[in-house]
Parts: C-alpha cells; structure tokens; sequence
C-alpha cells in the first residue's frame, strides 16, 4: 500500500521531536499525525461554518 | 428554564413550534417573519435570535417560554440559563432540497453543490451534538421529523414528558400537517 512521506527540514524535526517528548507522545511519529489532523480539523471546520453562515443569510437565519 | 427549539433551517423548527404552540406552551416570537410558501402557517420566529452573536442581552426574557434558534446559534446561548433544547433531525438531502426552494424563492444565489453542502452540514451537525453533550446546563431531545410526521401523538408526549410540562397534546397532535411535508427523498 502507498504510504505517502512528507520532507521537513532536520531542524523541525529536532524541535518536533523535543515537543513530542515534552507532551508524552509515544514517538515524533505519533505526535505530528495528531497536531496535522487537528489542523486539517480545525481548517475543515472554519471552512464549514463560513459556508452555513452564507447559507443561513441567504435563507434569513442570520444578519 | 428556556425551551429551545433547534435544527437545521428546513428540518421541522417551525413545526414544533406550532406544535407547542398549540399545546399551550408560551412562545417568544414576534411578528417580523410572515408566512409564506415556505412556511405557509408561519415560522415562529424571533428577530432578535438573528442578531444571538452580538447581543443575548433579552435571552432572560425567554425564561418560561420557548425560543427558535438554529443550530448554529446554539452555542451562543448564554450561561445562566438552563436549557432544554428540541433538536430536530430531518433527513440531509430533504434539508438540502428544501433549502435550495427556499432560496430560489428569495431569489438568493443557490451556492454550494448539494454534495459539498451536505458535507458542511455533517461536520456541524457531528460538532454541535458533542459540543451539546458536554454542556451542564443543555438537555437535549432529539426529535425525528419523519416520526413527527409518522406519529405525531407519540411525539407529543414525549415532549411532554421531556420539557415536565403539562401540554395539550390533542391540540399538538392537530397541529401537524403531513401535506406540507413536500419535500421527501
């Protein structure tokens, strides 16, 4: 199966790995996957609400 | 204690206003939004609720009464209040279809494709029913329309039950109407 890579530079990845241990991940692995997906969540959501806000004016939900 | 009657736009809200209504509970809406094809025996609505973000200032007069505010606005509801919300469920592609009637008629711009719009819906809807469930002063009943519709003295009474308030169910049960359930998939 594809397992698609992402290159940062060596300095991220010793900051990351320092954060990592700070918050108690298992692995630098484990820590990035979950700060992306929270991103990826939080960019989705923000994208969301902008799109019901317009949807909500246009029905007369919101001024 | 606030009852609130909440959903998506086109999910039942007005229906269960009426509903209530009839039942007897007071109600805190005003005249500003008149009936129309959308919702030819009237939305229930308050204008106020429109304006929720920037000012909740009146919510106290709600106490007592029930109150129509869209998902969205839910968590704008200020603390201070203990609320028992009625969320309505409908059906997504029957929120959508009806949805995009209600903007054609306002003459307002169709916007996103069903799909994508569905999609924003979902993620609200999922968001929302968490953020519901860790809040102390939020009971929610969740309230299918189709079963409104299939049922309505079953519904009825369980709203009663629900809000531990004496309704008059006969009446509520008069108030449904299943010929304007137009818009079913």
């Amino acid at each position: 199966m594809f397992e698609p890579k992402v290159k940062i530079d060596r300095g991220l990845y010793a900051t990351l790995q320092r954060a990592a241990k700070i918050a108690d991940y298992s692995s630098v692995d484990e820590f990035i996957i979950h700060i992306l997906e929270k991103a990826a969540a939080e960019i989705e959501q923000a994208q969301s609400e902008q799109e019901i806000r317009k949807r909500l004016q246009g029905l007369g939900y919101l001024e | 204690m606030i009852t609130v009657v909440s959903g998506l736009p086109r999910s039942g809200t007005s229906l269960l206003m009426q509903m209530l209504h009839a039942g007897g509970h007071p109600i805190l809406c005003d005249d500003q939004r008149l009936p129309d094809p959308d919702n030819p025996r009237g939305y229930f609505e308050l204008e106020k609720v429109r304006s929720l973000e920037r000012d909740a200032t009146w919510m106290a007069d709600a106490e007592g009464k029930a109150i129509k505010v869209v998902s969205f606005l839910l968590g704008r509801l200020p603390p201070g209040h203990e609320y028992r919300v009625i969320f309505m469920q409908r059906d997504l592609g029957e929120v959508l279809a009806s949805q995009a009637r209600m903007l054609e008629r306002r003459g307002q711009p169709a916007g996103l494709e069903p799909a994508l719009m569905r999609a924003h819906f979902e993620r609200h809807l999922e968001s929302v029913t968490k953020w519901m469930s860790g809040e102390p002063q939020i009971r929610v009943y969740s309230c299918e329309y189709a079963a409104v519709l299939r049922d309505p003295e079953a519904t009825a009474l369980a709203i009663a039950e629900f809000l531990e308030t004496p309704l008059d169910i006969k009446q509520m049960v008069s108030a449904v109407d299943p010929t304007l359930y137009r818009q079913r998939v």
